[in-house]
């Protein structure tokens, strides 16, 4: 027991298929950073605190550091680097740049796609609304109110 | 950080999961939403043979109301919780415990059997292994000392699931399965009150359910959680409260159960003979606050002062109670 034994494994990630190999202990994160090269989602506390690892597992906000790699098969995966397309922004990226949401970027990708899952099923939050959906993502540059404004300037638009 | 080395099980069926506990006992760890073990995984604080995933079992979800009582699955995620109009109205507390569990993404995670079977937390044991290192072995690792209590001749980690206190105050039951065996015992007894081993769950035993009892007649119910962000944390203090009326308006239900006060959630085993029979009134509830802060434990082993998290569990029994009042139908 305990020598790394390894799995093959089937992952959907922003539409695109992947075939990885992995031992049953490594997480999404690391499968999504280390061997699909998609680093948009970052590990910053490793144990579901922060958010900066978000990913969206069938349309709703996970924590890859907490989930299991082995799990994921047959679910739709989607990573900040899914967003843009045809080398545009997603107008949700745009508004962040557009109202300085941003500024060290280490917790925009898990920002922004939990504003994205928020949009997609409320396309008219509440301020209230909007920062309880984001309660799960920690951001200590911004003090949070461009961050809420950004995502109120989409309210109502079609996504 | 990353993860040690495990194999991985995904039974398909219920059946499928007792006989492989059966066969993997203390080797495996159960595993649903993983927003609690894997964080003990990546701090070595466990180190199974195998990770069951257990959350492909649909026998294991859905809320369910049956004629006397309602069925919870152990797979239903919190979130699942909170969106249930069902709880919102008439288990108040229950809804309200599942609100307050950390953020919305880990609430979507989480499922009410991971919540109710953490383990107890302590400032001097859930830390890495290069913190670890560097102390004394405690009694939550096998030690014979206590880091948290000078001279402490027990462990006082601290059960800090804010389900439990809410479906003990719904006095709920819970149902483990084994293979060919199924055995239903109240949910408070499923806690030991022993901060190293706080769950009286056998290794071969699986959490399939909760089963809620229906209230009736005019009845309110709340859950309060003392913690530092209001966005996520675990409770630094909590109560849950039922109080129900009889046909005179006086208390004929009432029940006060108090969280993150010890290594168990406990009942306030002397709240219904303070509060029965009379009106639902502050003065009385702040006798019951009284007896909930004497049951509770203050050690200085979690975010806040003990001193200060025992003060504040009289001060969310007394509202927990005046919660559960206001959630009285036709109450003014």
């Amino acid at each position: 027991m305990n020598e790394l034994k390894r799995y093959s494994l089937t992952l959907t990630v922003n539409n695109e298929t992947h075939a990885v190999t992995a031992s049953p202990n490594r997480t999404l994160l690391e499968v999504l950073r280390e061997d699909l090269h998609l680093t948009g989602a970052k590990e910053s506390c490793g144990e579901g605190v922060c958010g900066a690892c978000t990913v969206l597992v069938d349309g709703q906000p996970v924590r890859s550091c907490l989930t299991l790699a082995m799990a994921m098969e047959g679910k739709k995966i989607t990573t900040i680097e899914g967003l843009a397309q045809g080398g545009q922004l997603h107008p949700i990226q745009a508004a962040f740049v557009e109202h300085h949401a941003i500024q060290c970027g280490f917790c925009s990708p898990g920002m922004i796609l939990t504003a994205y899952a928020l949009l997609r099923e409320n396309q008219n939050p509440t301020e209230a609304e909007i920062r309880h959906a984001i309660a799960g993502n920690v951001c200590r540059c911004t003090g949070y109110a461009k961050i809420v404004k950004a995502i109120q300037s989409l309210a109502g638009e079609e996504r | 950080m990353r993860l040690p080395p495990f194999e991985y099980l995904e039974p398909a069926t219920v059946p499928e999961a007792l006989a492989m506990l059966d066969a993997y006992r203390d080797k495996a760890q159960i595993i649903a939403g993983g927003t609690e073990v894997i964080n003990r995984l990546k701090l070595r604080l466990i180190s199974p043979d195998c990770i069951m995933n257990i959350k492909k079992l649909r026998e294991l979800d859905g809320i369910v109301e049956q004629e006397q009582s309602l069925v919870i699955g152990a797979n239903v995620s919190l979130k699942e919780l909170q969106d249930s109009p069902l709880l919102r109205d008439k288990y108040k507390a229950i809804a309200e415990a599942s609100l307050q569990v950390a953020a919305p993404p880990l609430a979507r995670m989480g499922t009410i059997g991971g919540n109710i079977l953490q383990n107890t937390r302590c400032l001097f044991y859930n830390q890495s292994a290069i913190v670890l290192k560097g102390l004394e072995v405690c009694h939550k690792r096998g030690g014979t000392t206590c880091l948290a209590v000078k001279g402490g001749k027990r462990c006082f980690s601290v059960y800090q699931g804010d389900m439990a206190p809410a479906l003990i105050a719904f006095d709920a039951q819970c149902v483990l399965e084994k293979n060919g065996a199924r055995r239903t015992i109240p949910l408070v007894d499923l806690f030991t009150g022993m901060g190293t081993h706080p769950l009286s769950i056998e290794n071969n035993e699986l959490l399939t359910g909760i089963i809620v009892p229906k209230q009736n007649g005019a009845y309110g119910s709340t859950y309060r959680k003392l913690r530092v962000r209001g966005s996520i944390d675990y409770p630094l203090a909590s109560a849950a409260a039922l109080l129900a009326l009889g046909a005179d308006g006086t208390l004929a239900v009432s029940r006060l159960v108090i969280g993150a006060s010890g290594p168990a959630p406990r009942i306030v085993a002397g709240a219904p003979a303070a509060l029965s029979g009379k009106l639902p009134e502050d003065a009385d509830f702040a006798a019951a606050a009284e007896m909930a802060y004497e049951l509770s434990e203050g050690v200085d082993n979690l975010a806040l002062p003990g001193d200060y998290r025992k003060k504040m569990v009289r001060v969310f029994a007394r509202r927990a109670l005046q919660g559960a009042r206001t959630d009285i139908k036709g109450w003014m």
